[in-house]
């Protein structure tokens, strides 16, 4: 029977598929470095092959995907703590790079390219380092309300005019996991519950994603949101009819989001890790990532930006220590946070 | 010279070979198990998790059952007759097991925000998380039903039509194909159990949802666990005594054998039916969501940026399907064949097949991670390695193979093992001339779901894969959050061309199932 030839053959085939690529390879004569990485593939590569490029250092990366939709690579770092195969972790904000201090899988490093990057964006032992960072904006549908008629505070989300109009990400995730922490952190325990509350008592949607509240304001079925820089500036690039708001200028200041490096404690490739946080701390990468899609501000004033991306002094930042933001997100992600989205999701 | 008996032997060495070989796959578990069970803070599981399990097993239900009443008359018509455009409907309608269920539910969120508010608005929740699933329910139900119709011999197919014409044969079909069907609706309803994409997309709490919350919001691998556990033990109660019921079914309809394969029948009235069902079905699971996801390339292809992922993940993809599968089915059949005739012995691996299938690809993932990172550097072939990625998706998937590989060791008759130990031959000829045989079309079948289900898999992947060596799926994960929705639905456009190049060929060498 012909299927009776095929089966053979296609399992042979199989098998020297298995065999030729199976067999990985090792460590070779030129210099390698493994970065893990939370920051989106898309913005991520081009530098890393920037890197690679500049330096000859074989630059592997491994990308994340959306923490929502899959269990995330911060997971895997935990559990290859005995014998890591990462040299460095590029965060997409420092909370996760704060969560690796916290469990002792980072080891300090102060990299001499770091000058020039404020302090206040940075673990005092080193463990972490800010640069380019994005901000949490409130999104909104230009066709459906217009500057005047945009909220200047995420807290004017429990408006009764944003009734049923209003969508946030799952606050247990990400970005919006962080904010949440700041709004706990900033406002005090009290308030913060009475926003969440009341954000959901005015009908307010979670969503599964920063992406998703960029797709949902850009398509108009919901009229603001809360969401990143980046996914801001993507639904702008594809001509959506959307614009941003740094919120709370006057009062308590927008979430400012920078990328953290983390040399990881135990590296195999301890030399070239450093190597590539000198690479990504330089100003040059700053101005990289600030002219990309991802539109992030850089840290340092001295970095010019294209006309659609804000400095950093042009906003108001809001004043968080976030080392202590990552102890304070735990207790609130089996506490308040994980009660609030079991009692407003179906 | 060893008898071919030796292989109809029973004995208590099946049932220690069959224990052992389901321990070694258990074993990537034990390390979240091991910290769910020494857990200081007893057995709790969440207050959450008990309603989002509920929620689970009513999508896994309801899709199971969408899957069977729709799949199963599906694939009896597709099997019986031959219409115009069958063998592209039918190829349409296999597609939505060869494309993750995120792309889908993404895919159906894109479409119904196209149409309108009310639309987005009707999917939320459990609309739209059991319409994601239930694209490829039908298509794994059509499939097996066509396979089990297309297995039913000449004359009993003309003996129907001589008793009561067209409609005897399709409710007779029907009735034949209907636990083999049930068994496939069932088996996606499990596998719904452990996949969260479609249900975060949609907002519905589920308990894969919850679990993956455990995992990456909280980092509590302990309670991660204990989930686990307990989804485990939900299922298993409600499963087991189907599986009891239907075994008997099982056993009869597995053990008849062809002596005439049936030619497709040409009937107008008929063929109008079959046509109208497979292209609504076509349309409405097929269309209408790969739609929503490609209609972003109205604006233009990222050609260059989706060559560029093509090159680099391309290899790997393939590498780690075929591995996966290769590795599944040899594990699968000897598992078959030491299972051997026993209803029990093969009740009992159809259970622990099952609570295989639970699993939450990271329980093994990150247990394969924990084993890795402990071991010493020169176990990292085993175990950091391409090869691990297709080891660990094998020892979640290989249950497919044990289930083909015990079907078709079952429809083969014993006397033929006792004519060839009466006439001298020997074991190893018995096994290269009629065994292997027999064995090639299950295996080749299980080759190619195991490696289809494996390229959907992108926890395992993202978990386990060597820096540097991801797959496609795995990059369209990484960048559909942020990327321009053009270079999304480019890298969505090359998985689906590749899923139906797929199909040519299965259609083409395997095109015993569809002819």
């Amino acid at each position: 029977m012909k299927t009776h030839r095929f089966v053979p053959l296609l399992g042979c085939l199989a098998l020297c598929v298995v065999l030729a690529g199976c067999t990985d390879r090792g460590e070779s004569e030129q210099p390698v470095v493994v970065i893990y990485s939370s920051v989106d593939e898309f913005f991520a590569r081009p530098i890393v092959e920037g890197f690679q490029r500049e330096t000859g250092i074989e630059a592997r990366l491994v990308p994340d995907t959306e923490e929502t939709k899959s269990t995330g690579l911060l997971n895997r770092l935990i559990a290859e703590r005995n014998r890591p195969q990462a040299d460095v972790f590029w965060s997409g904000d420092p909370v996760r790079a704060a969560v690796l201090k916290l469990k002792g899988l980072s080891a300090p490093y102060r990299s001499p390219a770091a000058a020039g990057l404020p302090r206040e964006f940075a673990d005092a032992d080193a463990h972490w380092t800010g640069f380019s960072a994005r901000a949490r904006v409130i999104i909104y549908n230009t066709d459906r309300l217009s500057r005047d008629e945009a909220p200047s505070s995420v807290l004017e989300l429990t408006d009764p005019r944003f009734r049923g109009q209003a969508c946030l990400a799952n606050p247990l995730f990400g970005t919006t996991a962080m904010h949440a922490a700041a709004l706990f952190s900033v406002l005090g325990k009290d308030e913060a519950e009475r926003f969440f509350d009341g954000f959901a008592a005015n009908g307010g949607r979670i969503l599964s994603s920063n992406g998703e509240v960029r797709r949902r304001v850009a398509a108009g079925e919901c009229t603001v949101g809360i969401t990143d820089t980046d996914d801001f500036n993507v639904a702008r690039q594809e001509g959506r009819p959307v614009a941003a708001i740094y919120p709370d200028p006057d009062g308590m200041g927008t979430v400012v989001i920078p990328n953290a490096v983390v040399l990881i404690a135990g590296a195999p490739h301890f030399e070239a890790g450093e190597r590539f946080i000198d690479f990504l701390l330089r100003p040059e990468t700053e101005r990289l990532l600030a002219e990309s899609a991802a539109a992030q501000m850089p840290l340092r004033q001295s970095v010019a930006v294209p006309a659609h991306v804000r400095q950093l002094d042009s906003i108001r930042p809001m004043e968080l220590d976030y080392d202590s933001l990552a102890p304070l997100l735990e207790e609130l992600s089996r506490g308040f946070l994980k009660q609030w989205v079991d009692r407003n999701s179906r | 010279m060893i008898s071919p008996m030796l292989l109809e032997r029973p004995g208590s060495w099946r049932w220690i070979g069959v224990t052992l070989g389901f321990a070694v796959a258990l074993v990537p578990t034990l390390p979240l198990v091991w910290r769910a069970a020494v857990a200081t803070d007893g057995f709790s599981v969440g207050d959450a998790f008990v309603p989002a399990l509920g929620n689970s097993l009513v999508v896994a239900l309801s899709v199971a059952a969408i899957g069977w009443i729709v799949g199963l008359p599906a694939g009896v018509l597709g099997g019986l007759y031959a219409f115009r455009g069958r063998a592209i409907l039918i190829a349409l309608l296999a597609l939505p097991a060869l494309v993750p269920s995120f792309l889908w539910a993404i895919g159906w969120s894109a479409a119904a925000l196209r149409i309108g508010t009310g639309a987005s608005q009707a999917l939320t929740g459990f609309p739209g998380t059991a319409l994601a699933f239930c694209g490829m329910a039908i298509s794994v139900v059509m499939l097996t039903s066509l396979a089990t119709t297309r297995s039913l011999t000449a004359s009993q197919i003309d003996a129907a039509r001589i008793a009561g014409g067209e409609r005897t044969v399709v409710v007779q079909s029907c009735r034949h194909g209907a636990t083999t069907a049930g068994l496939a609706a069932g088996l996606v309803g499990v596998l719904t159990l452990s996949d969260p994409g479609p249900g975060q997309i949609h907002g519905l709490r589920t308990a894969a949802g919850e679990m993956l919350t455990s995992f990456s919001a909280l980092y509590d691998f302990a309670l991660a666990g204990r989930q686990c556990l307990v989804l485990t033990a939900a299922v298993l109660l409600l499963a087991l005594p189907a599986i009891a019921m239907a075994a008997p079914r099982l056993s009869t309809q597995l053990l008849a054998r062809q002596s005439r394969a049936p030619v497709l029948a040409r009937n107008r009235r008929v063929s109008r039916i079959a046509i109208g069902l497979l292209t609504l079905l076509a349309f409405l699971f097929v269309m209408l969501p790969l739609t929503g996801l490609l209609l972003p390339l109205l604006a233009g292809a990222e050609i260059l940026a989706t060559w560029n992922a093509l090159t680099r993940t391309g290899w790997n993809t393939l590498l780690y399907a075929g591995g996966a599968g290769l590795a599944a089915v040899t594990f699968g059949i000897v598992m078959a064949l030491l299972a051997g005739r026993s209803a029990t012995l093969g009740a009992a691996c159809l259970a622990a097949g099952l609570a295989l299938f639970l699993q939450p690809p990271a329980l093994i993932a990150l247990g394969f991670v924990f084993v890795g990172s402990d071991a010493p550097a020169w176990a990292d072939p085993l175990l950091r390695s391409r090869l691990t990625v297709c080891l660990a998706l094998a020892t979640r998937l290989f249950p497919v193979a044990l289930f083909l590989g015990m079907r078709a060791w079952r429809s083969f008759p014993s006397s033929w093992s006792a004519a060839a130990a009466v006439h001298g031959v020997p074991a190893r000829t018995f096994l290269r001339r009629i065994v292997v045989p027999m064995f090639g079309f299950p295996a080749g079948t299980a080759l190619l779901i195991v490696g289809l289900l494996a390229t959907a898999d992108v926890g395992t992947v993202l978990l386990l894969h060597p820096p540097g060596q991801a797959s496609l799926p795995l990059t369209i994960f990484t960048v559909m959050a942020n990327a321009p929705e053009t270079l999304v639905a480019s890298l969505c456009l090359a998985y689906v061309v590749a899923a139906v190049m797929v199909l040519v060929l299965i259609h083409r060498v395997v095109g015993r199932i569809v002819h």
